[in-house]
């Protein structure tokens, strides 16, 4: 059995999963359990469907065609049947990803489809749709200094009033152009699946505590009319260009889960900065995007050693 | 952007840069991952082909596709058009990428004379005429097929300027509306109506008259050089997206030698469209190389 903590949670995996940092297994009872068992491919009882999912009650069923199915119980147990021999190493990143991301959905926690790193104790987050540049943002940080906090799912929980990210203490994900390109090739390590050129690749340092907020940017790429650069949406539509980026957002309206978000996102863009960060998506441009954020969090006050 | 301008409310033409719908065109990663919940960089092309078509059945049902189409005016409307590049193929699975029947009711297929494709696809893929030449008679050529990064878009399969077009004119799933560039640019309304007729649309006469006039190829143009154009392929570099729209305009861009190419690799589809050849015909081709693949 192997023994991870995410998120604040600790996970017990029959398999391995390479995208989370592993702990050692203390014995006592974990909050989610991940094993490998028959799952039927369509639930019993009254239920909702997707394309790929089906939902009833508290149990989830997602179907990757040819690779796995999994189930997803009350937000703590998942089980799941490979199709097709697939190998289980193959299996792992959708543990990490869209399974996971449906289990703090059942769990009623709050997470944002972002990558983050540590800038002067507090957690700077990277919001953006598929392709914005998530985890080479947190890449070329992490590289730069900044501990990566998260890549690709951040649970934000509030505590005492205060919205904190939650590291997944784990690891990057990155496409072998991408890895190539900020030269982190002697960090690289396996490929996320087979037969796909995106690599786990071990961040210099990595955050291990709960951050309150620093700043959080929408990842957007300098296409017309857009221009390069940082900049402040007005405080009204900050709530919901947050909303835009909570992850599996689908789940918010078939969970019922609107009302939660709306608050969430209220209060999370009451206490922190929420900015766009234009750039284009070229390597070569990625030094000048350091520097711009850099001197942002100066004048925030949010980074002193920022230099 | 005819049709983009039929809807177009406040009697302006539609900006360019505001062609917002998430679900314009079929090969976007969005919609897939908003319905699927799967992220799709960590699947294969081919996984990723075998899941297409449950995604276009589900907008075909109505499925919301992801952020904000709700407030786009523009897109609630009876007829829903959704732009594609991809050839009419199969899945690894046997079935319509495209989902056929169940993904949509009908298509307009827009063809154009290939020795006036060449140069505009040179420019587009930023190769030379002859690379866009040879790409044009590749059985293997697709957009976005790379693998070690991910881009904006699906892999699109182009397998070939033939058979992209003979894989739609031969598909028997949906019904299809033909129309030739250089018909739509000689008689704009007409084939506009035609093709509105034909997905169920009626438009009045002033509408089509005002799209025609808003989606004039200069207009678009001209909008492009004042602000740019958020489609071009690589929007940093100094590129213009909308070039010459003309018909014809390959009599003085290609080389004899690069109509004889297009000519010979497609002729028989040219025939079959009614593009006039010019290069004189060698006896008994060798039509063997054209099966063999």
């Amino acid at each position: 059995m192997h023994s991870y903590y995410m998120a604040g949670l600790s996970i017990s995996s029959e398999i391995a999963l390479p995208g989370l940092l592993a702990q050692g297994d203390d014995g006592g009872p974990s909050e989610i359990s991940i094993r490998r068992d028959k799952v039927d491919s369509a639930l019993n009882s009254k239920r909702i469907v997707g394309p790929t999912w089906q939902m009833s009650g508290d149990q989830f069923l997602l179907r990757i065609p040819n690779v796995a199915r999994f189930l997803v119980t009350g937000g703590s147990t998942v089980a799941f049947e490979t199709e097709n021999d697939t190998p289980v190493e193959d299996v792992a990143i959708f543990l990490v990803g869209t399974v996971l991301g449906i289990l703090l959905h059942q769990r009623g926690h709050i997470a944002l489809h972002a990558s983050a790193v540590q800038v002067d104790g507090k957690a700077v987050l990277f919001c953006g749709r598929s392709r914005a540049g998530k985890s080479t943002m947190a890449a070329a940080l992490s590289q730069r200094g900044y501990p990566l906090v998260t890549d690709n799912l951040c649970v934000v929980a509030t505590a005492a009033g205060t919205p904190m990210a939650l590291p997944d203490g784990g690891r990057l994900r990155l496409w072998a152009q991408a890895i190539e390109s900020l030269d982190l090739g002697t960090r690289r390590s396996a490929p996320v699946r087979t037969h796909i050129e995106k690599y786990y690749v071990e961040p210099p340092s990595a955050a291990c505590e709960a951050l309150p907020l620093g700043a959080i940017y929408v990842l957007r790429e300098t296409r017309p009319p857009l221009r390069e650069g940082i900049d402040q949406p007005h405080a009204t539509s900050a709530p919901l260009l947050l909303l835009r980026h909570i992850h599996l957002p689908l789940l918010i309206r078939k969970m019922n889960r609107e009302a939660a978000h709306f608050k969430a996102a209220i209060e999370i863009s009451n206490a922190v900065g929420i900015f766009h960060l234009t750039r284009n998506f070229e390597f070569v441009g990625m030094p000048a995007v350091i520097s711009s954020l850099e001197r942002h969090w100066r004048e925030m006050g949010l980074a002193e050693r920022a230099t | 952007m005819l049709i983009a301008n039929l809807f177009a409310g406040d009697g302006q033409p539609v900006n360019i840069n505001e062609l917002r719908d998430p679900r314009a065109i079929a090969s976007a990663r969005e919609p897939f991952e908003y319905l699927s919940l799967i992220d799709s960089g960590v699947l294969t092309h081919d996984e990723i082909d075998c899941l297409r078509p449950r995604i276009y059945e589900a907008l075909a049902c109505g499925a919301e596709s992801g952020h904000g189409e709700d407030s786009d005016s523009a897109v609630r409307r009876s007829v829903h058009f959704v732009k594609l590049h991809d050839a009419y193929t199969l899945t690894p699975e046997g079935e319509p990428l495209l989902a056929g029947a169940r993904g949509a009711e009908g298509a307009i297929f827009i063809v154009r004379d290939p020795r006036d494709i060449a140069q505009s696809l040179a420019k587009h893929r930023a190769t030379t005429v002859d690379d866009a030449i040879a790409f044009m008679n590749d059985p293997q050529a697709a957009f976005s097929w790379q693998t070690g990064e991910q881009r904006a878009q699906f892999r699109q399969k182009l397998p070939t300027w033939s058979g992209h077009v003979s894989s739609w004119l031969n598909q028997r799933d949906v019904p299809i509306h033909l129309v030739r560039y250089e018909d739509l640019a000689a008689d704009t309304a007409g084939r506009l109506k035609s093709a509105l007729a034909f997905a169920g649309l009626a438009a009045t006469d002033e509408a089509i008259t005002r799209a025609v006039r808003f989606a004039d190829f200069a207009r678009l143009r001209q909008q492009e050089q004042e602000n740019g154009f958020r489609e071009t392929e690589h929007p940093w570099r100094p590129q213009t997206f909308f070039r010459r729209g003309e018909v014809g305009g390959w009599r003085d861009e290609l080389t004899a030698e690069q109509v004889a190419r297009i000519e010979t690799d497609h002729e028989a589809m040219m025939r079959r469209l009614g593009y006039k050849l010019t290069t004189p015909r060698a006896p008994p081709r060798d039509r063997a190389r054209g099966t063999a693949e």
